[in-house]
């Protein structure tokens, strides 16, 4: 019965949600809340890449670029053209999985370290793009002030104000927490049996009629979707815009985090974007040693976990069963 | 529990051990105390900032803390802002809920001071900055913000008239850093140069990413007769340029004829890592090691004493910070609110940099904070008067 409860999803998203609901009643005050949110994006940024990363199989370093344009787009639509927040969040999600579209239509010839170079030149661009292009996105000089989303008033209810870091909180952990769902419903419909099978032998599926091209595309827009998103929250939290925090070096920090947490699960992810965003802090403690210490740790992860935590979990727990197991046999004899 | 699993709890019980025990420091801070927020790049391209600005505010605190001001001691908590927005909002963050400080100094980035800007405001601590030029830092002003350094309209004039007038420089080439402050004090001396008469050839920006900058002293190498050539770099990039420059033979360190002028970005000890492709090179600090004051030699002195080293501009704006709320603590001040008011009603508080008053905006307006320096064959330096 309880082994029932515990291997049942939806028991772990309902306790995902009570633990959202709590955290922010926990970590009361506002710095560890700002960590809150950041941990919030990172998961969207983090399930964003795994779902073509681990799913389809596609190296794809490109996704600090979805992330810049998902900022970017919604604060010119709201500061430039007035538009309301909801709206220009959908524009940003829009321009984002469409550009992701875009290169995939390009990049979904090419494999492995070619995709990787594909898209890391994706990455490159987009933010030269953001650098340069002043008149549009002011460049170097930055957007300031840019506002939190709009206070949300449902009719019998207080008015729940964004520029509360823990409604904020709600708000982007919720959403993490949707898109949590719907690529968890993605990844075990046959779409994600497809991405599955293009992962494991492209030849092979596409013997089986499985029109490849197609399904990669369409993963990438879904996860560069995400990824602009992730961006749109970014910068109603941060209120400052600048092409430096969409740097080519943030690709990297969000593969490491899918790397960490375990390729191939949704999960994994989740654990390593909250551990990748909640270390530094941590460390913080340790002052000059802070980075040294986060550097090792990463690499011993990386070293004696090759499958991430979720995979040193399942070893761990399969060993424990096994254990056991063993024990209950000499008893018995 | 077998001796693998032991050794396992041992060792993670060090590690979280260690990280907690950086943060008790907050715990142990006595109650007659000013706390002092340091908000500087400790890591990333401008960690050299935080690395100097540390060394002057330990010397401040050492020597104010013999005694205390007015009854009170001084205490620091350092958090590394990594000259980003967001880091800088986490590190803020962090000081403000954790430390609870009267006042923060820093960050050296204009970009990662913008984006605590409003924190501080809320928060309602000031902030006392000393290394951003960005001209919205203190135009059109806030409140908790105040600024010893002079901004890059201050700047840019300065250096722009300087040019034009004293070096008889005619024609200039723009080297800058696609950065807040990078853009904008290129404009400002563009357009300083060019009311008096000059003529600015071309105006030259790259991004942080750039490290192969021959292609770029190429270019500048054809431009025909060129008399100064203001860079605004941090000191990696610098560095290169500077190197370059003179490979292509453009300005006095490589045979030619072009001054590279150059602001307080550049750390000391430039000079001596870009060897003699430096010679020539007039740069702003914000210190002078040759002013004779009794404040400047006695920093010095115990600077050297402390670290066996001469000091940098970096060293002396982080102790001129430190200096300057204490002598607000000096006037009466005791808490965030009082601090600000102290700050506000400054007049001619004498640093090591030089002189600190605040204007409506908050911005100190006093010019002799600038210094120009120019390198010699020797790689020392010349003051240019």
């Amino acid at each position: 019965m309880v082994s029932a409860i515990l291997s049942s999803r939806r028991f772990w998203l309902i306790m995902a949600a009570i633990v959202i609901g709590l955290l922010p009643m926990i970590f009361s005050d506002s710095y560890w809340r700002t960590n809150l949110i950041v941990c919030a994006i990172n998961v969207l940024l983090a399930v964003g890449l795994d779902f073509v990363l681990g799913y389809a199989g596609q190296l794809n370093l490109g996704q600090s670029a979805f992330y810049g344009i998902g900022a970017y787009v919604s604060t010119l639509m709201i500061m430039k053209l007035g538009m309301p927040f909801w709206l220009a969040f959908a524009c940003g999600v829009l321009v984002a999985g469409l550009a992701g579209m875009l290169l995939s239509i390009f990049a979904v010839r090419l494999r492995g370290h070619y995709l990787a170079i594909a898209s890391l030149g994706f990455a490159v661009i987009t933010y030269q793009i953001l650098l340069n292009w002043i008149s549009l996105t002011q460049g170097p000089l930055g957007i300031y002030a840019i506002p939190p989303p709009p206070p949300l008033r449902i009719p019998g209810l207080p008015v729940i104000e964004f520029n509360n870091l823990a409604n904020l909180f709600y708000l982007t952990a919720g959403f993490a927490l949707l898109t949590y769902i719907l690529l968890d419903q993605l990844v075990r419909s046959p779409i994600g049996e497809t991405l599955t099978a293009i992962r494991e032998d492209e030849i092979s599926a596409a013997s089986l009629g499985i029109n490849c091209q197609k399904w990669k595309v369409l993963a990438f827009a879904i996860s560069s979707a995400v990824a602009g998103a992730g961006g749109c929250f970014y910068a109603g939290f941060v209120g400052t815009l600048v092409p430096d925090a969409f740097f080519i070096t943030e690709s990297f920090t969000i593969l490491a985090m899918v790397i960490v947490g375990g390729m191939g699960t949704l999960i994994g992810p989740v654990l390593g974007a909250i551990l990748l965003t909640v270390l530094p802090e941590l460390l913080r403690g340790i002052g000059d040693l802070r980075l040294i210490v986060y550097g090792v740790l990463v690499t011993l992860v990386v070293l004696f976990m090759p499958g991430g935590i979720v995979q040193a979990g399942q070893r761990i727990a399969a060993r424990l069963r096994q254990r056991a197991g063993a024990g209950d046999t000499v008893s018995r004899t | 529990m077998t001796k693998r699993t032991f050794r396992t709890l041992l060792m993670s019980a060090g590690l979280v051990g260690g990280i907690f025990a950086g943060s008790a420091t907050a715990v142990l801070a006595a109650d007659k105390t000013i706390k002092i927020g340091a908000l500087f790049p400790m890591s990333g391209p401008g960690s050299y900032f935080g690395a100097q600005d540390k060394q002057g505010v330990e010397l401040a605190l050492e020597q104010l803390n013999k005694a205390g001001v007015n009854g009170f001691k001084f205490e620091v908590k350092y958090e590394d802002s990594a000259c980003g927005p967001l880091p800088a909002t986490q590190a803020v963050k962090r000081l403000l809920d954790q430390f609870k400080p009267d006042v923060v100094i820093g960050e050296e980035c204009s970009d990662a001071t913008l984006a605590v800007m409003p924190i501080m405001e809320q928060a309602k601590v000031p902030l006392l900055n000393a290394g951003s030029s960005a001209i919205k830092i203190t135009d059109p002003g806030n409140p908790w913000t105040f600024r010893i350094m002079p901004n890059e309209v201050m700047q840019g004039v300065d250096i722009a008239t300087k040019a034009y007038k004293q070096l008889n420089a005619r024609t200039a080439v723009l080297l800058h850093e696609n950065t807040n402050a990078g853009i904008g004090n290129a404009n400002v001396f563009a357009e300083t140069f060019t009311k008096l008469g000059g003529k600015i050839l071309a105006d030259i920006g790259f991004g942080r990413d750039v490290n192969d900058f021959t292609s770029i002293a190429t270019r500048v190498a054809s431009l025909g007769k060129i008399d100064v050539i203001p860079t605004y770099t941090l000191e990696g990039q610098g560095l290169k340029i500077t190197q370059a420059l003179a490979q292509a033979g453009v300005v006095k360190g490589g045979g030619g004829q072009a001054i590279q002028l150059g602001t307080i970005w550049l750390p000391f000890g430039f000079e001596q890592k870009a060897g003699k492709a430096a010679v020539g090179y007039i740069r702003i600090v914000q210190f002078d090691p040759t002013d004779q004051r009794d404040v400047v030699r006695k920093f010095i002195e115990a600077f050297k004493a402390k670290y066996n080293q001469d000091p940098t501009h970096l060293n002396a704006h982080a102790y001129d910070q430190v200096m300057l709320i204490a002598d607000v603590v000096r006037r009466g001040a005791k808490d965030a609110q009082s601090i600000r008011v102290g700050l506000a009603a400054t007049k001619n508080f004498s640093g090591v940099t030089g002189s600190v008053e605040f204007d409506k905006t908050n911005q100190n307006t006093k010019m002799d904070t600038i210094h120009y320096m120019e390198t010699q064959p020797d790689l020392s330096w010349k003051a240019v008067k």
